[in-house]
């Protein structure tokens, strides 16, 4: 018996470590085509599969895509939330001055406008019918105004900013539409919780879809698995063309909702720029950027990998041959 | 190259499958596992490339001490170990060039040298410029010296076959019997399980005799 001669005896020979690398690395290479070549054998599942992946990927997407548009469009614009500042005092008197000058300066003040009595009662009998409701009066009983567009955008900011206007000299009363600001801040933070919530879930939703479909294929390569495990193929060589299936198919999804996005935005994209033109604003949906869709790309692959790799991996470990 | 010290195997149902089996095995070896079907001369050779493990007893292959392989090593223990199987098993979607291919692919071989040990491997078996076929097309006799091919493109040490003949008439089944022959005389160690016992005794080998488990006579 010459078993110590052989040395680690029944291993095929020696290979080196350069050499298990090559191999390593040629194995991948050769998969990288070979199983998107067996993909495309069947183009009809396939497809269906990245129409699924894309559906899911892309609704999302196109949600935070809109979520995106609205709380970085001007909002001021928008909703205008101007404040008007009523004056106790007339406009010309040195209290409406000092007051004007402070608002000026204020940095927490974007715009200030000053509309006098006069201005203010030349608009409002400009108005059809008021005419008449004036001429009752022998003075002007109009106060003058002063038009604050504040800097801030968050409505407990603004909200703030009035009060601290309120208390001020020659001022009457503020009044703006504080309610309406905060509750769209309040609805823009509750959609932004129900999109990272609807990413998850589809996101889990590809690896699911990835790994059913990966699971129907190993079924199908139950005979060949287990021979390639009968003549020393590792589990981690086994997984691997599954890897890179899982790989292929979260990819061509991604492409695929990158083109349903796209396409959504140009169909949408009339419309809405109807809706902001009435609004004064320059609002409009914007496609993808090229970081973006390389984003998009990158987390449909790895989403593949993901669910390839989670789904599979034990159950190829319970295929063993018999 | 095989030895097998107090081997016992019980299946999970309480069947005895092998009892207290000790024999060994010389490197080159021709030896022939014998014995009516359920005596246990698959799972003796299931033993040996790690498919079923001993319930009681050491196998040791090539100097490794089976019994005690962790699962990782596993696939290398197989690496150096030839299959033939009385179904032979072929990948009935891949063309035999693929099929005979399979264990080098594992092993990481370049393509190139692929090509020239398949080929090689099929004219050894007689089957030179078949490469192309899809195993269908092939007659039995064709299919089990495609299979055999395929056990022995790699040069493993050990080559392990189980009723290879099973389904063959008597002129393939001599006819495959000397190509394992052949094989042994090259340096490799051959052990085949059959219960074709006119074939054994037409054949200068030694015999294993299983029988209910139990090695009943040499």
């Amino acid at each position: 018996m010459n078993e110590s001669a052989t040395g680690s005896g029944a291993h095929l020979r020696q290979i080196n470590r350069t050499d298990r690398l090559k191999a390593w690395s040629r194995h991948h290479r050769q998969l990288f085509r070979s199983t998107l070549i067996t993909l495309l054998n069947q183009p009809g599942a396939l497809l269906i599969t990245w129409l699924v992946i894309g559906i899911a990927l892309s609704l999302p997407i196109l949600l935070s895509l809109a979520l995106r548009e609205i709380s970085e469009a001007d909002t001021r614009q928008v909703i205008q939330p101007a404040m008007s500042v009523y004056l106790s005092v007339p406009s010309e008197s040195e209290t409406a001055q000092a007051l004007l000058k402070r608002l000026r300066a204020s940095s927490a003040v974007g715009e200030v406008r000053l509309i006098t009595e006069q201005a203010a009662l030349a608009e409002f009998s400009s108005l059809a019918g008021f005419g008449d409701v004036l001429n009752a009066f022998s003075e002007n009983p109009l106060p003058g105004i002063i038009e604050v567009v504040p800097r801030e955008r968050d409505g407990a900011g603004i909200k703030l900013l009035a009060q601290q206007i309120a208390g001020q000299d020659g001022v009457d009363q503020v009044s703006f539409d504080a309610a309406w600001l905060e509750r769209l801040s309040a609805i823009l933070g509750i959609l932004e919780r129900v999109l990272y919530a609807l990413g998850v879930l589809f996101s889990g939703a590809v690896i699911l879809i990835i790994g059913n479909t990966l699971r129907l294929t190993i079924e199908n390569q139950r005979g060949e698995i287990e021979i390639t495990k009968l003549f020393g193929g590792s589990d981690s060589f086994v997984q691997r063309p599954f890897i890179y299936r899982g790989f292929w198919l979260g990819f061509g999804g991604a492409l695929l909702a990158f083109f349903i996005i796209q396409s959504s935005l140009l169909y949408l994209s009339g419309p809405v720029e109807r809706l902001a033109q009435s609004y004064r604003s320059n609002f409009a949906l914007e496609a993808l950027n090229f970081g973006e869709s390389i984003g998009l790309f990158a987390l449909g692959a790895l989403l593949g990998i993901l669910g390839s790799w989670v789904s599979v991996w034990r159950y190829l470990k319970q295929i063993q041959p018999k | 190259m095989l030895v097998f010290d107090h081997v016992s195997k019980r299946y999970p149902n309480g069947y005895d499958a092998l009892s207290d089996v000790s024999f060994t095995v010389e490197a080159g070896a021709f030896v022939f596992l014998t014995g009516p079907s359920g005596a246990g001369k698959s799972t003796l050779l299931k033993m040996i490339n790690g498919v079923e493990r001993s319930s009681r007893g050491q196998v040791h292959v090539a100097g490794q001490n089976i019994s005690r392989l962790p699962a990782r090593k596993i696939p290398g223990l197989r690496q150096g170990i030839g299959v033939v199987f009385q179904n032979h098993q072929l990948l009935f979607d891949r063309r035999v060039y693929d099929n005979v291919a399979l264990p080098l692919f594992i092993a990481g071989m370049k393509p190139a040298e692929i090509g020239r040990r398949v080929r090689a491997a099929l004219s050894k078996v007689g089957l030179t410029g078949r490469e192309g076929d899809w195993p269908e097309t092939l007659s039995g006799g064709e299919q089990q010296r495609v299979g055999i091919a395929r056990a022995v493109v790699h040069r493993p040490p050990i080559l392990l076959a189980d009723e290879p003949t099973g389904n063959l008439d008597p002129d393939l089944s001599r006819e495959i019997m000397s190509l394992f022959l052949q094989f042994s005389q090259l340096g490799v160690t051959v052990l085949i399980a059959t219960h074709d016992l006119e074939l054994v005794e037409s054949m200068p080998a030694r015999r294993l005799q299983l029988q209910d488990g139990r090695i009943r006579a040499e």
